[in-house]
């Protein structure tokens, strides 16, 4: 047999695809000596047990991990990615049991750091959530069939998201450190200039902001507040870990301004604050306040305490990506209402 | 197939529902609210109906902190323990 006879190729795309482990898509077949590759390429053990992967708790070892990089069609080197990424849903913290099993949408984001996004060709630029990079393209899709083959998180079946998103087939971007006027996500979260790291989130799709004529933080981060305002839903409020996207062009209209991210995230978390009584159930829809939180007010429909949209304005992630012409920003979404998912950090171990 | 490796790492059992009780006469029923909205007024609802029409031992109340992630282990121990027929409510 030869590894690239295209009717055995086939058979084996069809058979993959037969058993289910795949995610629609046609995959690179695993054979022994891609897997193999992929292992070297890590230097670890191909045994090693990086976690266990909710919600059935398959063992991801490196080589199981390996299978699923390959199926996706990772180049051997991508693995150290991958692997941090699998390490970084399977923390408590993350709660991938639930973010698998929910009827919500949510999707892991991974965000990559450090110089590994050049060594690796990941794209911070450009079309940053589209296709056309390899590196973006395979690592998020090797993320997910990992979740699937190994967590036994498949659609329809213990994956019972309503509608979930494209993101689910593969979400990862690189940050554009190089365009930011600040700190890097990584370095602002404790890591050392240069190190490499994947953050993950648990994440909606995301929502483009534009905004082409602000040129203060003033003005644009007022655009950017009416959008946030909407997460989840209008009246939802003490939401958790939200990433915003920022392109250069609309980083730099901050970052000139002398403001820090931490100045930007206090602005908007400032203003993401409505009184009580414009949050109260059936008043522009449904959904409001909870009843524990209506309980502690005599008169909710007349009550001027202010409620903030997000727990703290360390949940108002900062990252910069995207092209350098353009202003556009995105806001993703986190599956972070109290008690659910959180942003979290692992280091990538090259070899 | 034998020439690629396996993708999955199964370690998902077949499970089998547990026993159904022939009669809620006498039993222990554990009412678990999984923390979403107006879960509590369909369990309210339920625990009128088995007062009304059977005649359990007791009716037992319980929680999870959050519908976001399983029960914790403690909880669950407890449960497991001390109850015949357990019945878990989804609302929203």
């Amino acid at each position: 047999m030869s590894l690239l006879d295209p009717e055995v190729e086939g058979g084996a795309i069809e058979a993959l695809y037969a058993r289910g482990v795949t995610d629609g898509l046609p995959v690179v077949p695993p054979t022994r000596e891609r897997v193999a590759r992929a292992v070297a390429a890590c230097g670890r053990a191909r045994d090693a047990v990086i976690a266990l992967v909710p919600p059935n708790y398959g063992p991801a070892t490196v080589e199981k991990i390996a299978v699923n990089a390959v199926m996706a069609g990772c180049r051997p080197e991508y693995l150290p990615v991958v692997i941090a990424a699998v390490e970084a849903v399977c923390d408590e913290a993350f709660d991938l049991h639930g973010v698998s099993a929910t009827t919500n949408a949510p999707a892991p984001l991974v965000v990559v750091n450090g110089p590994v996004r050049a060594a690796l060709d990941i794209n911070c630029g450009a079309g940053v959530f589209g296709p056309g990079w390899r590196a973006n393209a395979t690592i998020g899709r090797a993320l997910r069939l990992v979740c699937v083959n190994v967590g036994g998180a498949t659609p329809g079946v213990v994956s019972m998201s309503t509608l979930a998103h494209p993101g689910r087939y593969t979400y990862c971007i690189g940050e554009y450190e190089e365009a930011s006027p600040w700190e890097s996500l990584c370095v602002e979260h404790g890591f050392a200039p240069g190190r490499n790291t994947v953050a993950v989130l648990a994440a909606d799709a995301p929502l483009g902001v534009y905004d082409h004529q602000s040129r203060t933080p003033e003005d644009l981060l007022a655009t950017i507040a009416a959008s946030l305002a909407v997460v989840s839903h209008h009246k939802m409020t003490h939401w958790g870990d939200t990433l915003l996207v920022l392109s250069p062009e609309h980083a730099r209209i901050i970052g000139d301004a002398g403001w820090k991210k931490a100045d930007a995230r206090r602005w908007l978390w400032e203003r993401l604050q409505r009184p009580v009584r414009e949050l109260v159930p059936g008043k522009d829809g449904g959904e409001g306040l909870p009843e524990h939180v209506l309980r502690k007010f005599n008169d909710p429909a007349t009550e001027t305490t202010l409620i903030p949209k997000f727990r703290a304005p360390e949940n108002l992630k900062l990252v910069v990506a995207g092209g350098t012409a353009g202003r556009f920003s995105a806001i993703v979404p986190g599956w972070t209402f109290s008690k659910a998912s959180a942003l979290v950090f692992r280091p990538i171990h090259t070899p | 197939m034998s020439e690629y490796l396996d993708p999955t790492a199964s370690v998902a059992v077949p499970r089998k529902t547990a026993p159904r009780s022939a009669s809620l006469d006498g039993k222990t029923v554990t009412l678990l609210d999984i923390s979403k909205a107006k879960g509590d007024h369909l369990l309210d609802r339920i625990e009128e109906l088995l007062r009304e029409r059977a005649r359990p031992k007791a009716i037992v109340r319980k929680k999870k902190p959050t519908f976001a992630r399983p029960a914790p282990d403690g909880l669950r121990t407890e449960i497991v323990g001390a109850t015949d027929v357990l019945i878990e409510a989804l609302a929203d």
